[in-house]
């Protein structure tokens, strides 16, 4: 059972995939929303209101926080590989 | 049709990396049949509770329903709120004891214990031929998006999708299953969440979408939930409360949640008793939620969506798409997703719409492969293999289900929607099964005989009321019982009467069968069963308790909607 346990501590979390994940493409987008930030895309031009809003930016930093606070807290204890 | 940016890429190429290197990575946990088939049954409710829910997140969810929300108007919420939450709730409280103290694999296993080989055998097959043709919607609906959106080729689409999933699903079993599964529900929302959110902005709010629906479609009765099923006629969906009620809300929701093995066997992945009960009440909070980024975006497109010259976009039925070129109702989703998103929104929102089709997939193809090996291959053709030849049993059955679910795809091409298609599978093999499976728990009198008799009239009758309103559309009338009746009520009230008749049968053919003696019942029947203590200690940790909550939550939902 011990022997069992000390697997487990070692196994990548779920939520640490769901973390990693988050955070990179939240640093994807932000890095995106940062050169579109005066070069709007095509959608945000046909939508006018769209572009002060700067959606792919926000998003992408509401990802990084979720991604990032998941990525900390659920960083293995234990070599990834 | 639009393109696809390299950051675009970048995301899905991530995505695809990351799935791909989870199977790998599970691969090495997967060695047991018990941790192949049902994760070494070590998952906390949490887990179990978001991949309950993500595994059915599939197509028909996403962009079936955001189609019917445009087609139909807030009536389409019926399919996640009453047509699931209730179901869910019962699951947990009251079935998932049976299922977990039986220590079953599955549940034609449960049905094997209750009702002896024959019902086990009769509702794996019809199980295993409605996941495989499952499995092909979501496929072809994969397919479809990549060829709105991006112009993609749909076999390409098919095939990347498949190979993907049959290769983590193959390599890592269920637990490879529901680490993707869960990840592909936090996905589907950071990826979806846009399209409300700056959906609701652009129509200035949800009083203001109402009122602009209503002057685009010319009736006010597309956003109200409950007022207009009086009668058939006074909603667009042409079905009345009865329906909604008791076909949908009772039959055919209790009948998914409670004994579609693809669902059930997430729970069944749980580490206690406790986290069995937890994880549906878990997933139908979630659930309850899931209307926003699919139902939601189908009502603004009613609103908001224009054609280029500025005139009100009409999405019309697949079958006149085809032949005009025009968007159909299925294209709500892909349609929005372009409106809002540029570059990187895009390709997060692709990706999203991708992980829902995966996890819908891979759902069906690991519950396939599970009943396969355990209720078809070691029930009746190789009993005595050792535990190992079972694991690549299921292994080398993942692989041909997907093949075989490829060639459904195929095949639904030539339905008239996805939706419809869904719907009648579900009423051929899942409302009678709930009446079976409903009856062997809470009815000891319940026979073998009766059992197997029950599933098959009703699996029979449900599949001959189709096949009669299909060569006859005016035999709706007798099946809905009324003339004004349109043919999703078809739906709703062939589940209903295939349900009665199962449950007719197996009673009266259980009354003139011999009793099963009550000792060779216990752990399987209300009554003759004593349900062991599920650890709670506080209010906080009791699963009754949070189910309440859900369940006023869910009550408050639908008088705010009325």
């Amino acid at each position: 059972m011990n022997e069992k346990r000390d697997v487990e501590t070692a196994e990548l979390s779920i939520w640490f995939f769901c973390g990693i994940l988050m955070l990179t493409y939240g640093v994807v987008l932000i890095a995106t929303g940062i050169l579109e930030y005066h070069n709007p895309p095509p959608n945000e031009l046909l939508l006018p209101w769209l572009e002060s809003l700067h959606p792919t930016l926000w998003w992408g930093m509401v990802m990084a926080v979720f991604g990032g606070i998941y990525t900390f807290k659920f960083w293995p204890k234990h070599p990834l590989f | 049709m639009t393109k696809l940016a390299p950051v675009d890429i970048l995301i899905l190429a991530l995505y695809f990396a990351l799935v791909v290197f989870i199977g790998f990575y599970a691969k090495g946990k997967a060695n047991t049949s018990e941790d192949f088939f049902l994760a070494g049954r070590e998952m906390t409710a949490w887990i179990a509770g978001l991949s309950f829910v993500s595994a059915n997140l599939g197509s028909l969810e996403l962009m079936g329903w955001a189609g019917a929300a445009y087609q139909y108007g807030i009536l389409a919420m019926h399919w996640y709120w009453i047509g699931a939450i209730p179901a869910m709730l019962f699951l947990g409280i009251v079935m998932m004891p049976f299922y977990y103290i039986s220590k079953t694999h599955s549940v034609p296993g449960y049905l094997q214990l209750r009702f002896g080989e024959p019902a086990r055998g009769l509702s794996a097959i019809s199980f295993g031929i409605m996941t495989i043709l499952m499995s092909g919607v979501n496929m072809y609906a994969m397919a479809v998006v990549m060829q709105t959106v991006l112009g993609w080729n749909i076999s390409f689409s098919i095939w990347v999708g498949a190979a993907t999933v049959a290769l983590y699903v193959m390599l890592g079993g269920l637990r490879s299953a529901i680490i993707n599964e869960v990840l592909q529900f936090v996905l589907i929302w950071a990826g979806a969440a846009m399209i409300p959110i700056l959906g609701l902005i652009e129509a200035g709010g949800w009083t203001n979408l109402k009122a602009q629906i209503a002057v685009n479609v010319g009736r006010s009765d597309y956003t109200h939930l409950w007022s207009t099923l009086g009668h058939f006629k006074d909603n667009p969906m042409g079905v009345h409360w009865t329906g909604i009620v008791f076909g949908l809300g009772f039959v055919i929701s209790f009948g998914y949640w409670t004994t579609d093995f693809l669902v059930v066997q997430r729970v069944l992945s749980a580490n206690n008793l406790r986290a069995a009960k937890m994880a549906p009440v878990i997933g139908a909070a979630f659930k309850m939620a899931v209307p926003f980024i699919v139902i939601v975006p189908g009502l603004l497109a009613l609103a908001v969506l224009k054609n280029p010259d500025g005139s009100v976009m009409h999405l019309v039925p697949a079958s006149i798409a085809q032949v005009t070129g025009q968007h159909s109702y299925d294209d709500v989703l892909p349609l929005m997703l372009i409106r809002y998103c540029g570059p990187g929104l895009l390709g997060l929102g692709i990706t999203a719409l991708v992980a829902g089709f995966m996890s819908g997939m891979a759902g069906n193809v690991s519950a396939f492969s599970t009943v396969w090996t355990y209720d078809i291959y070691g029930a009746f053709i190789n009993k005595k293999a050792s535990d190992k030849h079972y694991v690549a049993m299921g292994r080398w059955s993942t692989v041909i289900g997907m093949l075989v679910s490829v060639a459904t795809a195929y095949l639904v091409m030539n339905a008239a929607s996805i939706m419809d298609y869904v719907q009648a599978l579900f009423t051929f093999f899942i409302a009678p099964l709930f009446g079976t499976v409903v009856l062997g728990m809470l009815w000891k009198r319940a026979t073998h005989a009766g059992g197997f008799c029950g599933l098959l009239a009703g699996t029979v009758s449900s599949i001959g009321m189709f096949v009669w309103t299909h060569s006859d559309p005016g035999a709706l009338r007798y099946i809905a019982l009324s003339a004004d009746a349109k043919p999703m009520a078809e739906n709703l009230y062939r589940g209903l009467w295939s349900w009665l008749i199962c449950v007719s049968v197996t009673v009266i053919v259980s009354l003139v069968t011999k009793p099963v003696p009550v000792e060779q019942l216990g752990g399987l029947v209300y009554g003759v069963t004593p349900i062991p203590d599920d650890g709670s200690k506080t209010l906080w940790q009791k699963p009754i308790f949070w189910a309440i909550v859900v369940i006023t939550i869910f009550f408050i939902l639908n008088l705010m909607l009325w």
